[in-house]
């Protein structure tokens, strides 16, 4: 009853097996990377699964479960290769879609790019306008629809070879009728047709926002669908005849099925196992309160997890490719700093880090592959942070002479000092951009991260640690045991998930009794919804737990935020208590609240879980002495935050023991990452293999 | 000391620091406020200035906001209530004649107290629904300042903390939406005060002497980098002329509106001498907080395009440093108190717009074709089943002149205007009003050129209840331009009719003021597109023909402007074509 989690990267597709006792091989688990198959990412995973399941020696046939994080539907969405979506849409309002919320993205620019008219989800010629009309505020119907107009549209969505068709029609989050039958319609005249109803696809007002994520939907629709089953079938022609299971945005598995039916819900599959997995590893050693930082060549992810708590973003937040995805995802922020962001100098002078990166092709200057531009891999390598033989373990090939060159040519020389310092400069700047992306992911948020531990992983994570905990004042950092494939683990520790939404608009301080019946039948309805989804995956129903939300706004407001609804029925003093809530966390966001204001509930969402198995992460050894001497590989000058460089040894991380303690200065060595540990702090080795790095002692695991 | 060496890491640093600031005040300003103007179309602007009244940073909300608020400063301090700032304060201030962009845009000031020092201000501006003008929302046709509502001048809604209660319910017997006046409000001082704990723990961080040579350094290098591109544009004096269509009351009379761009080295004038004389209505421009704010505005999306730049620069005062406005006092852009200045957008607009024109000549590559360079600022209220008004303002979008490398963007907000659009659902679940059209015109093509101008947008708005309309728009009579070689756009035009009887149509005006409607009356606004920018005939026959098949363009536009014959099959007949582009001269 094996299990794989594979995540695919920007560069590498990263693959963890987890094998149990009553597998050939015994308890254990086995790491391997691949290449990413940029044009089909399903090469790379079918071929990660294959070696990794004949690297540790276990038959295919053991493989029980693969949970999968994919780029797959994010890269239709920037590389514009979805399919020809063709769209009906309430007559008058053909370009709710071509005029979005009509604000440019750039105050100060004449030459702006609109990405919503220049790469549409739905080109204009096959948007369709169709005679029909709903009205506010109950939703009764005044036009009735035009069902010839739709058959007309439908034929001529055929003739055009469409096979991807949205319905988007005004108020159908007050009734849905109109958008359905035009579906059966659609279906009728094209039966292999992608289609799906915007409210189908999320229950929710405002008519851009859910006419764009429908689109959406039914852009990455087909693709998406056809990779998953693809993957699905060729997984099962080798051999591997296991459940696949897909990451979804809010960190929540769902089925290959689900996962076709509303891909929408994994556009952001791919960052989701790195929150996931951070919180893992912190959680085994009882760290509740992290940081992450999944730091790739191109890019960082950044979330706060408060409690053990991932936190999902609200829906009016989310884009994708400059458009709106009402999507739950996981808060998380990226911004474009990474070990290949390049360094330079603009006109005015001033002194930039990123975020145009190197990326893999040419890659940083001391890849030797023509990058002329220095990047901060190559500062880390000028400072001494980074070995240059021993990145990949020695197998990536580093000129650190042609660092030196691009640190001096393009920055020192130009500023006028000394090479060293650009180094420090590039490090300094990259961090403080990531920094402010923490902040503003946790103290703009009214998080104290006095109080946090950053977790930095993906291999270049690590090494910047230190710095990025004391820029933002965090209180530690935890390098986890194997940065590079933290994001791969995760999707072994997360559980089956599903949301089901309801948008209703009512008074809740001052409810009215026939509302409230209506608001607790609504309830039972999500209830019980979210549980048949889970049923249906083959979860007993005594197993899914239900969380369930109200999000409310100040009656007047635009913007909701969310308040949990207690378990049970929704009685008065539940209602009460929700609209507490949701006054609480109006001012924890936003440091006011108004106790005179009537609290309105927007949008019930119910999500409901199922708990998988969780990755099982063996203990390391324990030491019998703190001291970690015999680790140590050998010695090199390593240059630290102040500009002094000190002989550094390098420990190998392989041999470190629970228990063990690691005085700064010290580089932490393993195969796929590196571990700054600077003057003045240490690093203690945790129960699970966490080093846990800080200014002053920690007794994590003692 | 406020010139302390500061390294270039640090400064990046601080930068980030300051702009995350006022990002934060905005957004908390905007998810927090209850009118839709502010919490939907974002008409806001908030940011932290310095003891002299020079913006340190400021929020990207709307551009009309950026720059406004020392303006506003220095008004305060010929107005303060006391004489003198305390810890505790909070300023409301929206006078006109100090400072202010207009009366409804109300600035909340908190000085920021350091060490038990003065050391700055934070502050916001935000479009406030009501505040007692003649007519809901908006005004027009009204004498002088005094109809505009209340005026507020340096008074303290906060002393050293207490709040003034008097003050407070002055302020809601005064307005038609006095329970949205002062949460907004509310929202506003609650952004201010955030801005001024991040000031203060900044300050913490890195010493007060050090990061104000930070920011003084930072505002240096905005300056130097404005100052960089004007030099780069011969020196010389560039004109450009335009009208507009009337004030509001004396139909038929055109405006003048005539800028003269002055460049000489890296320093440049705006001169608006020619320009209509002040007008008796409230179609006026504040000077201080609009007219030279707009002049500023269009300078740095002239000539520092943050779609261009690699990083943003720092949005601070540096940028206002190298451009100067002269405007004669009595004149449509500098009014002699009491004139009403309430209506001051689309003058704003079209002196951009001039701007880009006039120095078309000498920035081909740089400039753009005419834009619709309006606005359409409606204002619809009516009374509910108890009483009470409900008033609803809405800022319609315009349309960009084509460019130099591609199609102008079609309904989007033009130039100074940067809003977002209220979402038709929420509209109907709120107020007693229906979106019935909202979509590309169709009844006009825009300018011709290799590359198009944006097409304006139709929307048409029904209201459910007896009421008043105020419309401020602009360009019924003044089609915007093209350029070298495209044709000119279209203009725009406003309708009102019944929902029971949509033929009985009358044509609007671009502003008319507190127009009764009847229960199902609607409004029609229909925008101006932009002008085409290049020849026609430069643009390949495969993207008319894709223009065609989206009807962007009619099968007979792409004959008559772009010389394409497409066959019944909307196939490109070449030879036909051929022929039709050489008897045009292509």
């Amino acid at each position: 009853m094996a299990r794989i989690g594979v995540d695919v990267g920007g560069t590498n597709t990263d693959i963890i097996l987890e094998t149990f006792p009553s597998d050939s091989v015994g308890a254990g688990t086995f790491r391997h990377k691949v290449p990413s198959t940029i044009q089909d990412q399903s090469i790379g995973v079918l071929q990660g699964v294959l070696e990794v399941c004949d690297k540790a020696g276990v038959k295919r046939s053991e493989v029980s479960t693969i949970v999968h994080g994919t780029t797959v539907a994010t890269n239709i969405s920037i590389e514009h290769n979805g399919a020809e979506v063709g769209m009906l849409t309430t007559k008058g309002f053909r370009d709710i879609l071509h005029i979005g919320r009509h604000k440019r993205p750039h105050n100060f620019s004449l030459h702006f790019d609109v990405p919503w008219q220049s790469n549409p989800l739905v080109k204009r010629r096959y948007r369709i306008p169709i005679s029909e009309r709903i009205l506010p505020p109950f939703g009764e119907v005044e036009v009735s629809l035009d069902e010839e107009e739709v058959r007309q549209a439908a034929r001529k969505f055929k003739e055009a070879g469409i096979k991807s068709v949205v319905v988007g029609f005004l108020f159908s989050f007050l009734n849905k009728d109109h958008e359905v039958r035009a579906k059966e319609i659609v279906l009728e005249e094209i039966p292999d047709a992608y289609v799906c109803c915007s409210c189908e696809v999320v229950d929710a007002m405002r008519e851009y926002e859910r006419f764009s994520t429908a689109a959406m939907n039914s852009y990455v629709g087909p693709k998406t669908s056809l990779y998953l089953t693809n993957l699905e079938r060729q997984l099962k022609e080798n051999g591997v005849d296991a459940d696949l299971r897909i990451i979804q945005s809010n960190g929540g598995l769902a089925t290959v099925d689900s996962c076709c039916e509303k891909p929408v819900n994994i556009l952001m599959s791919g960052p989701a196992g790195g929150v996931i997995g951070g919180n893992f590893f912190a959680d085994l050693d009882e760290e509740k309160n992290i940081i992450t930082v999944d730091i790739g060549g191109t890019s960082a992810d950044i979330s706060t997890l408060v409690e053990g708590d991932i936190k999902i973003m609200n829906p009016r937040d989310s884009y994708v490719g400059g458009h709106p995805v009402m999507v739950p995802m996981i808060d998380l922020i990226t911004i474009g700093a990474g070990g290949g962001s390049i360094a330079y100098i603009d006109e005015a002078g001033g002194f930039q880090v990123g975020p145009r990166s190197a990326g893999s092709m040419p890659g940083p200057a001391c890849y030797g592959r023509g990058g002329e531009e220095p990047t901060v891999t190559d500062a880390n390598i000028l400072l001494g942070r980074l070995d240059p033989d021993q990145m990949l373990g020695g197998d990536l090939k580093i000129d650190p002479e042609l660092s030196y060159k691009a640190i001096k040519e393009k920055i020192a020389d130009p500023l006028g000092m000394s090479v060293r310092e650009a180094a420090l400069g590039i490090i300094k700047i990259v961090n403080n951009n990531m920094a402010l992306a923490i902040r503003s992911n946790s103290v703009a948020k009214g998080v104290d991260p006095r109080e946090f531990m950053l977790m930095p992983f993906g291999g270049a994570g690590p090494v910047h640690g230190p710095a990025l905990a004391e820029e933002v004042n965090a209180k530690g950092v935890i390098a986890p045991p194997a940065p590079g494939i933290t994001s791969a683990a995760g999707l072994l520790t997360t559980n089956l998930q599903y949301e089901v939404t309801r948008s209703y608009l009512c008074e809740l301080t001052s409810i009215v009794s026939n509302q409230a019946e209506s608001l607790q039948l609504l309830l039972e309805e999500l209830d019980s919804e979210a549980t048949k989804k889970l049923v249906k995956d083959g979860v007993e129903p005594d197993r899914v737990k239900l969380t369930r939300y109200a999000e409310c706004r100040y009656h007047g407001q635009g913007f909701e935020l969310r308040a949990e609804i207690p378990e049970g029925e929704l009685s008065q003093s539940a209602i009460k208590k929700v609209v507490e809530n949701f006054h609480v966390q109006h001012d924890t966001d936003y440091g006011y609240r108004y106790d005179e204001a009537e609290v309105e509930l927007v949008t019930l969402r119910v999500v409901g879980e199922a708990a998988s198995k969780t990755l099982e992460w063996k203990e390391l050894e324990k030491s019998s002495e703190r001291d970690a001497k015999e680790a140590i590989m050998y010695e090199r000058e390593t240059t630290f935050a102040v500009g002094q460089s000190i002989m550094t040894p390098r420990y190998d991380r392989e041999k470190l023991l629970h228990g063990h303690v690691v005085y700064g200065p010290a580089l932490i060595m393993q195969h796929d990452s590196t571990s700054l540990v600077p003057p003045g702090w240490n690093a203690s080795v945790s129960r699970f293999g966490n080093l846990m790095i800080s200014k002053n002692k920690l007794t994590y695991g003692e | 000391m406020t010139n302390l060496k500061v390294d270039p890491i640090t400064m990046q640093v601080i930068s980030g620091a300051l702009d995350t600031i006022a990002e934060e005040m905005g957004h908390v300003l905007y998810r927090m406020s209850f009118s839709s103007i502010i919490r939907e179309s974002q008409d806001l602007g908030a940011g932290l200035f310095d003891k002299n009244y020079q913006t340190i940073c400021e929020s990207e909300s709307t551009p009309m906001h950026i720059g406004s608020i020392p303006a506003y400063l220095r008004g305060v301090e010929k107005t303060l209530q006391d004489g003198g700032w305390n810890e505790g304060d909070v300023v409301v201030h929206n006078h006109p004649y100090y400072g202010s962009s207009h009366t409804p845009d109300l600035a909340i000031i908190i000085p920021i107290f350091y060490k038990g020092k003065l050391v700055g201000f934070s502050a916001n501006t935000a479009h406030h629904i009501d505040i007692g003008a003649a007519t809901p929302g908006l005004i027009i046709d009204v004498g002088d300042v005094y109809a505009e509502g209340m005026l507020f001048a340096g008074l303290k809604l906060y002393e050293k903390g207490k709040k003034n209660e008097g003050l407070a319910k002055m302020i809601t017997a005064n307005s038609r939406a006095s329970v949205q006046l002062m949460r907004d409000i509310e929202a506003q001082i609650a952004s201010a005060q955030l801005g001024v704990t991040r000031f203060q723990q900044l300050l913490d961080k890195y010493g007060e002497d050090f990061t104000f040579s930070a920011i003084y350094q930072l505002m240096d290098y905005s300056e130097k980098m404005l100052r960089n591109k004007i030099s780069e544009i011969p020196d010389g004096e560039y004109r450009a002329e335009g009208f507009l269509d009337d004030d509001g009351r004396n139909r038929d009379v055109q405006l003048p509106v005539v800028v003269t761009v002055k460049v000489k080295g890296d320093s440049v004038t705006v001169d608006l001498t020619g320009s209509a004389d002040q007008t008796p209505t409230a179609y006026n421009v504040p000077f201080e907080g609009s007219c030279k704010v707009a002049a500023f505005a269009g300078f740095r999306k002239l000539l520092l395009d943050a779609s261009e730049l690699e990083v943003p620069i720092p949005s601070n005062e540096g940028s206002f440093r190298p451009i100067d406005v002269f405007a004669p006092e009595g004149s449509i852009f500098n009014p002699i108190f009491p004139a009403a200045a309430e209506a001051r957008f689309t003058q704003c607009n079209m002196m951009i717009d001039l701007i880009i024109k006039a120095l078309a000549p000498v920035l081909p590559g740089k400039t753009i074709a005419g834009s619709s360079a309006a606005i359409s600022f409606a204002s619809y209220a009516g009374l509910k089943d108890d009483g009470d008004y409900w008033v609803f303002l809405e800022v319609n979008e315009g349309a960009y002149g084509g460019r130099p490398n591609s199609d102008g963007p079609d309904s989007i907000d033009n130039l100074m205007a940067n809003t977002r659009n209220n979402p038709i659902e929420d509209l109907g679940m709120h107020l007693p009003m229906i979106c019935d059209r909202y979509e590309l015109r169709d009844d006009v093509m825009p300018g011709a050129g290799k590359y198009r101008g944006g097409i304006g947008v139709v929307k048409a708005q029904r209201v459910l209840t007896p009421g008043f309309i105020t419309h401020e728009s602009e360009r019924h009579t003044h089609v915007p331009w093209g350029a070298f070689g495209g044709s000119e756009g279209a203009v725009g035009k406003c309708d009102i009719y019944n929902y029971d009887s949509k033929d009985d149509v009358k044509s609007m005006p671009s502003k008319f003021s507190g127009y009764t409607t009847k229960k199902n009356d609607v409004m029609a606004f229909y925008a101006p597109c932009g002008g085409g920018y290049g020849n026609p005939l430069e643009r390949p026959p495969e993207q008319v023909r894709e223009d065609v098949l989206d009807d962007f363009c009619s099968v007979q536009h792409a004959y008559e402007a772009y010389g394409v014959v497409l066959d019944e099959s909307l196939e490109i007949d070449r030879l036909a074509t051929a022929a039709r582009r050489s008897e045009m001269g292509g």
